[in-house]
């Protein structure tokens, strides 16, 4: 014996024991992960009595598997299922695209010029906007009325109100005020944003939510755009620029085609959120535009108890697509997130 | 002869008359309806929803969201005139909220021109009580709801007990029977199964422990406050009863009674491992349907009573007589707590006249015994009985699968309840939800947790109560509580 | 023109953000009732705030008060000269007026978050929902951390199957919060749950999580990470695989141990990574509401409920005032929380760096 068990035979190999006690702890975990879902996978073969008479583990072995919990989504509410799929798939999807094209340019402009927004200008803004809120709400002024005074004081007064006193931010500022718009709890703004498309006339529509978890989901994708186009070289965009490109040119084709490992894993983390978000569904839905989490949460029947057999159908048609969009993106997983962060 | 043959005809005709009529009238009418999901109650409405487009023309749109999320859904949509719901289907407690705010279509004068409804079938309660507000019908009741006592036929039998009659007795049975093997698993089973988790329905079940010891003059007397100053009536020995009764029945439930609602115990009910139970109309049908252990082995009586109730003076029990308790029979007085009041219909003030006349009518057509005497008899549909003529034969319970002694003694239990007098009314003004479903709730929840006592708890409540009562003005909420409770002075 | 490249986000973020902002925060101010034309509103002032930290919401947010036991004098004292200590030194060294001001702000909140700690869990009893939520955010998101971090340096060393892991490890992310919740009350039912049979066994046939107020918090802090772990582990994998493997080897030829190796060379590179990660599931683990309002209802008592599932009930009983007043009083606590960790942690540690 040339080497211990506990030493590694090569540079930057594992010794034998690392090994095996490495795969048991991965191996452990993968069971970790693994059994709930194969809980989830099992229960949706149940029949009612076989969920509700014990535990029962495996398929034909002690309970015998029944495709009727299937068949009540598939078959029996077919029209309902498919709607909220197609919902889902619409609202999730355009979101994601729109949070994610917006987002970026956002981050590749606060990453490549300095900003310099006046604080008390802003704050003159945020005081005209809480008046008219007031007036709005306790005095009962007219919705659109106001705003207009609003937008018409600001541009007004603008110039004079930032010429009496200047406090310059920076653009970490503007980046951290972005990023801190992910700190609100949805249940603080959704009743305003409830009265907001109530007003427009929007609620229960694709574009109300695709609007919602578009911003809802800005902060995530600035956040890790900004980081990943810091990392980017510039020497590129310059060179293009001296070629006499727009910015916007640069951007679509220079900057674009490198970002594609962070777009790939940020669209993914986007289209995560925006498929599996309930709170804000569950407000601005009300049946045409329906989702799949709240096919979920429907089918707790109150007083009739959980029907967890369909429930875990409902929950495993939305895995599906999500681990489907992952597999494929997954070479982009690891490599494209935060990238940039270890850089800069 | 030819003159009756004649007048038959006549009948006929003009009772079809409408329905023609209406097949014209309602072509190309939508009538969008919101409810809670599931097969339970909303599969009902989208099948009968396809018979009446059938007959009329009208569409009917069925659209669902959670339980827990279906009152707020309706309000806001009703409120800021979004007009995408023209029918809620919700707890008829929840709808004096809506009516006061002008929200609710006044259903009077649909019912006199409706000769197929025939209103005096409804049982009382639901007819005078459920479906009213300030004496004027708003409501139509598509489910009558009240809890009542399940035991096990065979269990007790071969222990040698009676149907518990008061809570004391209950307990008693409930000990009596705990630990035994009721489904022939070899595993030790439960006494009692009563759902305790928050934020579900254990609000309901204290309410039931508590009506029989502090109502005793009949429905009008009420549950919860002093009819004339609004002060609660909480914070006193029956209620503390009540509180210690819903503790002590944990002692024979399952391990995790707290964090079951009622779907975990209604599950445990049916596969057969509870003695006794406490739930609403519809163990009875799913008693009878495939993979239920308890087939025509479950008993059912009206709620247990109490032999003494509050003295509202001192807030102390006191034995029942004749003069305390008009109502009691043997001695004990009951009073079945009409929990949730039922799934009731409502249509919106701001829909569109021929909307609203077109969702009237199928409400009608839901309600009417033809249809809904069929619906009651089916477990799935999660509709109890509310009609009269529901109850006088047993038939249709036999046809759905009964034997002809569960369905007489299943029938009877909901008879003796609600033909009962003294029927304990839900909560039914506005802020309703923050009374019971928060402030209750929660004081229930952490009683029974541990974290207070039951004196702290009532004490609690009695504050919260007090609170939401100011905050929705004391004058307002006194007189809606009058007018839910039938007093019109 | 690259000017414009941001003001889609500020446009977006003004009207569904700031503007709902304002709105509740008006809201938090007044009563609300809907009626026929709408709804009413009534200007109450600070009546609910007043509620909920000194009348009878009291000991729903912030615990139940009584004489502090002398473990909670020992801790609070402690705390508070600790914290003067700290304040006391910043100004010894590099005062500046808007540093003070912001680091005052942060000796304010954790003063009132210690004091908080030692008169309600300290004297023996019942803390609220302030208490809860930061459990779940303490230990839920130091647990994720520690796991998520180990298992993508086991995965980024060179293994077979690293592939099918990171595919396996990552799935529970995807699964809807709600979804999550509901999979994790099947496996914890004790009389059908698939370890029913296990407590059984143990003897632990008549006791359930679900009665004890520590064993739930611990559960749904079990069922949080099983979801998030898979995030933490997806951008810590990030991070490793972008450590430059010249070095590491380099060390390892001078004779560093994988330890020394992993401290001194890995480790310091993958910080950054590691604070932002931090400070993400900081930021969401604030708001869980999901998963305590699905598993236990807040129960047993109110040992459950987080901050935001406290104003989630508020509002669904319709009392938009409390709701939003009791959203705005977690958003106070968070931004400062995140603010001092961003500030004091992330960006001195940034800086720190070469």
């Amino acid at each position: 014996m040339k080497y211990g068990l506990f030493e590694p035979r090569k540079i930057g190999e594992m010794a034998p024991a690392t090994k095996v006690v490495l795969y048991t702890l991965l191996l452990a975990w993968s069971l970790f992960v693994i059994f709930p879902i194969y809980w989830l996978v099992i229960t949706s073969f149940k029949t009612p009595a076989a969920v509700n008479e014990g535990p029962f583990f495996i398929p034909w072995v002690d309970f015998k598997p029944s495709l009727h919990a299937w068949r009540d989504l598939f078959v029996y509410d077919l029209a309902d299922t498919m709607r909220a799929y197609f919902n889902s798939v619409v609202i999730a999807f355009s979101a994601t695209v729109l949070s994610v094209f917006v987002g970026s340019l956002a981050a590749y402009s606060l990453s490549r010029i300095e900003f310099a927004p006046n604080l008390i200008t802003i704050l003159y803004f945020v005081l005209l906007l809480i008046g008219a809120s007031v007036a709005i709400g306790v005095y009962g002024a007219d919705l659109w009325l106001t705003l207009a005074i609003v937008v018409a004081m600001f541009f007004l007064l603008a110039r004079a109100v930032g010429r009496l006193y200047s406090v310059r931010l920076k653009n970490g500022d503007i980046l951290f005020w972005i990023i801190s718009q992910r700190i609100l709890a949805p249940i603080v703004v959704v009743v305003p944003i409830y009265m907001m498309f109530q007003s427009v006339r929007l609620l229960d529509t694709h574009l109300a939510l695709i609007l919602t978890y578009a911003v809802v989901n800005l902060p995530i994708v600035v956040w890790l755009m900004f980081d990943f186009f810091n990392s980017i070289p510039r020497d590129l965009e310059e060179s293009a620029q001296l070629d006499g490109a727009t910015m916007i040119m640069t951007f679509r084709e220079v900057v674009m085609p490198l970002s594609r490992t962070g777009l790939a894993a940020t669209t993914l983390l986007v289209m995560i959120f925006s498929w599996n978000e309930y709170l804000f569904a569950l407000f601005i839905s009300t049946s045409k535009a329906q989702t799949l989490p709240i096919l979920v949460a429907a089918m707790n029947a109150g007083e009739r108890g959980i029907l967890w057999w369909t429930m875990s159908v409902a929950i495993i048609i939305m895995i599906i697509p999500v681990v489907a969009l992952a597999v494929v993106l997954q070479k982009y997983i690891s490599k494209g997130l935060l990238v940039g962060a270890v850089k800069g | 002869m030819s003159k009756l043959l004649k007048g038959t005809l006549l009948a006929l005709s003009a009772s079809l008359a409408p329905a023609l009529a209406s097949a014209e009238e309602y072509d190309g009418v939508v009538v969008n309806i919101l409810t809670r999901p599931g097969p339970v109650i909303a599969q009902r409405i989208v099948e009968r929803g396809e018979e009446f487009k059938e007959m009329t023309g009208a569409e009917i749109r069925v659209a669902e969201v959670p339980f827990a999320e279906l009152f707020q859904k309706i309000l806001t949509d009703w409120a800021t005139g979004t007009k995408s719901i023209d029918v809620g289907v919700f707890a008829s407690g929840w709808g004096v909220e809506l009516v006061s705010g002008g929200l609710v279509e006044n259903l009077d004068g649909y019912i006199e021109k409706d000769d197929k409804l025939n209103p005096d079938d409804i049982a009382l309660y639901f007819r005078e009580f459920n479906q009213k507000v300030e004496g004027s019908t708003y409501f139509i009741t598509l489910d009558g709801d009240f809890q009542m006592l399940y035991y096990r036929t065979d269990v007790l039998a071969e222990a040698g007990l009676e149907p518990p009659r008061t809570w004391e007795e209950y307990l008693e049975v409930a000990a009596a029977i705990h630990g035994k093997d009721m489904n022939g698993d070899g595993e030790a089973d439960y006494g009692s199964c009563i759902f305790k988790k928050r934020n579900a329905q254990s609000y309901f079940a204290v309410q039931s422990m508590a009506a029989s010891r502090v109502q005793s003059k009949g429905t009008a007397e009420g549950l919860y406050f002093d009819t004339d100053t609004m002060k609660p009536k909480i914070n006193n020995a029956a209620w503390k009863r009540a509180f210690e009764i819903y503790q002590e029945t944990g002692k024979y439930g399952p391990a995790d009674e707290l964090n079951q609602d009622i779907g975990d115990t209604r599950g445990l009910v049916i596969s057969g491992r509870c003695g006794l139970a406490i739930d609403w109309g519809d163990i009875g049908p799913l008693s009878i349907e495939e993979g239920s252990a308890i087939k025509d082995k479950i008993g059912a009586v009206m709620m247990p009573g109490s032999a003494e109730v509050l003295d509202t003076e001192t807030g102390e029990l006191v034995a029942c007589n004749a003069e305390i308790c008009p109502h009691a029979i043997d001695g004990v007085n009951f009073a079945p707590f009409a929990a949730f009041g039922g799934w009731t219909a409502a249509v919106s003030k701001a829909s569109d006249d021929n909307v609203k006349a077109a969702a009237y009518d199928f409400l009608s057509y839901m309600n009417q015994a033809e249809q809904s005497n069929v619906d009651v008899t089916m477990g799935w549909t999660g509709y109890n009985p509310y009609r009269n003529s529901q109850l006088d034969s047993t038939d249709a319970w036999v046809k759905a699968g009964f034997s002809q002694e569960s369905a007489e003694n299943y029938l009877s239990a909901i008879k003796d309840s609600l033909n009962n007098p003294n029927m304990a009314s839900d909560f039914r003004i506005p802020g309703a939800q923050q009374y019971t479903g928060v402030v209750l709730d929660r004081e229930v929840a952490r009683f029974l947790a541990g974290e207070v006592t039951v004196d702290q708890a009532l004490a609690n409540i009695e504050e919260g109560w007090e609170e939401i009562t100011e905050d929705f003005g004391r004058e307002e909420q006194a007189s809606m509580y009058k007018l839910s409770l039938g007093i019109t002075n | 023109m690259g000017r414009l490249f941001l003001t889609p986000a500020v446009v977006l973020i003004l009207v569904f953000s700031i503007f709902p902002l304002i709105a509740s925060l008006v809201m938090a101010f007044t009563r609300i009732r809907f009626t026929g034309g709408g709804f009413k509103v009534r200007y109450v002032a600070w009546r609910n705030f007043d509620k909920q930290f000194f009348g009878s919401e009291q000991f729903h947010l912030l615990g139940t008060f009584g004489p502090l036991s002398i473990l909670a004098w020992v801790v609070g004292l402690a705390a508070t000269l600790g914290l003067f200590w700290w304040l006391y030194r910043y100004c010894r060294t590099h005062f500046t007026v808007v540093g003070f001001i912001g680091r005052l702000i942060t000796f304010a909140m954790a003063l009132f978050l210690a004091w908080l700690f030692a008169a309600t869990l300290l004297s023996g009893r019942q803390f609220g929902t302030v208490g809860t939520t930061l459990f779940y955010v303490v230990v839920g998101c130091g647990l994720q951390f520690l796991i998520g971090t180990a298992l993508a340096f086991a995965c980024s060393q060179h293994i077979r199957g690293s592939r099918a892991f990171r595919v396996i490890f990552f799935v529970p992310m995807m699964i809807t919060p709600i979804g999550v919740g509901y999979i994790f009350r099947m496996l914890a039912d004790t009389s059908k749950g698939p370890f029913a049979n296990v407590w059984q066994w143990a003897g632990l046939g008549d006791w359930s999580w679900a009665t004890d107020p520590w064993a739930a918090r611990i559960f749904i802090t079990i069922a949080d990470s099983w979801q998030w772990i898979p995030f933490v582990f997806i951008m810590m994998l990030a991070g490793f695989e972008s450590v430059s493997k010249d070095l590491n080897e380099a060390a390892e030829i001078d004779g560093a141990g994988k330890w020394m190796t992993f401290r001194e060379i890995i480790w310091p590179q993958v910080l950054p990574i590691a604070a932002t990660v931090m400070l993400i599931r900081v930021i969401e683990a604030f708001k869980i509401v999901d998963l305590p309002n699905i598993m236990t209802a807040g129960g047993p008592g109110i040992a459950t409920e987080s901050v935001s599932l406290q104003s989630y009930y508020a509002w669904r009983s319709l009392d938009l005032g409390s709701a939003s007043a009791i959203a705005y009083i977690l958003l106070f606590i968070t931004v400062v929380i995140c603010v001092s960790f961003f500030n004091l942690v992330v960006l001195a540690r940034v800086r720190a760096k070469p």
